[in-house]
């Protein structure tokens, strides 16, 4: 028994080296697509999510979060996501129908595909799931909780066209646990994506 | 046992894999069993897609021609499956992260219900959905690795380390639902 334990942990501990192997991998997303503009405009929902604590429950965090990708153009408005019409929209007071159980955030992209194979971006929405804490740079600290700021910025990526990096701390990788702000911060690995694309 | 418990982890970090998912918890074996509310393999077929009633979400449906319900349920010989993104005219709504349905796939589907109760949806995402695959002349489980907007375009390095595991079989599989169920515990918890 002591075998087999010591077998499956090498096992384990070997697939968890390899997957946060520090490579630059960007991915874009299939197939490939942009917004035919920039900056690209994006709007974060007034109504906030009500377990983040700041003055507009993450609302202004995210605003500005998010313009971390340099091509974004971000406000708060109050009309919701209507799906399937620009701009982009970010709802953070509802999981959309869509996202709901071990789902924190998802964005739903509508596209084109054209004759000439340069797909353009039509609308993007995100939704976030209500089951879960969050936690904002306008608070003082961070408890068991998943920071707003790195998972919008993540999903902003999504909504311009960029997939998932298997670069560990880059914005775009595809997993975060509680209170990881690394998400905030844009890795060499997510610039060389967007700067792909745009 | 031993082959059953190593299969079991490369399984596990199967599903665990950056591909597999946008920002989702990964939930443990034993959860995604219990919460699930059938544990189906069948075929999926006859898919399409369509606009809501309100013309903002295009969904995708496939058939389920079901062989073999797991755990204590059972049911009809077809269900009907409806996922979120798909492709109307030229026009096509993808959620990004989110298991895809194709004509003519041998899978294993954790299964719930969607609120309207008229169709089934995957649980838990990617997690819930599971190819069969001949391997050695034996059915394995194996992770889907198509995604909704899966990357296929990758820049360096390849984008996520890809584990070829013999994987589960379908009884190995039925065993470690009948325990999940029974409440008994069947793997570590892993999340991520």
């Amino acid at each position: 028994m002591r075998k087999q334990t010591l077998f499956a942990l090498t096992i384990t501990t070997i697939l968890v080296a390899a997957s946060a192997s520090p490579v630059l991998a960007y991915t874009l997303l299939s197939p490939r697509r942009r917004w035919a503009t920039t900056p690209v405009t994006v709007r974060v929902y007034s109504v906030g999510n009500s377990t983040i604590t700041d003055a507009d429950h993450g609302v202004s965090a995210v605003v500005s979060a998010i313009r971390a990708w340099g091509i974004i153009s971000s406000s708060s408005t109050t009309s919701a996501a209507v799906r399937g019409s620009a701009p982009a929209t970010i709802m953070l007071n509802t999981d959309g129908g869509v996202c709901t159980g071990s789902c924190l955030a998802a964005t739903l992209t509508g596209y084109y595909v054209s004759q000439t194979g340069d797909d353009r971006i039509y609308d993007a929405d995100i939704y976030t799931n209500q089951a879960y804490d969050y936690y904002s740079s306008g608070e003082s600290s961070c408890s068991g909780e998943y920071d707003i700021n790195g998972i919008m910025t993540h999903e902003v990526g999504h909504v311009i066209g960029i997939g998932h990096s298997s670069v560990a701390g880059a914005t775009m990788y595809p997993s975060v646990g509680a209170c990881n702000l690394n998400p905030r911060s844009l890795a060499s690995d997510d610039i060389a994506a967007r700067d792909d694309l745009y | 046992m031993h082959r059953r418990s190593i299969a079991l982890v490369v399984l596990v970090f199967a599903l665990a894999l950056p591909l597999s998912a946008s920002q989702f918890l990964q939930l443990p074996f034993d959860r995604l069993a219990r919460e699930s509310t059938l544990i189906v393999r069948g075929t999926l077929g006859n898919t399409w897609s369509a606009w809501d009633d309100a013309h903002q979400v295009i969904y995708t449906y496939a058939t389920v021609r079901v062989q073999r319900y797991f755990g204590e349920s059972t049911g009809p010989d077809t269900l009907l499956v409806r996922e979120v993104g798909g492709t109307v005219g030229d026009y096509t709504q993808e959620a990004i992260g989110f298991p895809t349905l194709r004509d003519g796939q041998d899978v294993v589907l954790f299964l719930g219900k969607w609120e309207d109760g008229v169709a089934y949806r995957i649980h838990a995402y990617n997690q819930g959905k599971l190819l069969v695959s001949m391997r050695g002349g034996v059915e394995r489980l194996v992770e889907d690795p198509e995604r909704q907007g899966e990357a296929r375009e990758s820049h360096g390095a390849a984008p996520a380390l890809r584990v070829e595991s013999e994987g589960l079989t379908i009884d190995e599989l039925a065993e470690m639902v009948d325990a999940a169920r029974a409440g008994r515990p069947v793997a570590e918890r892993q999340q991520q």
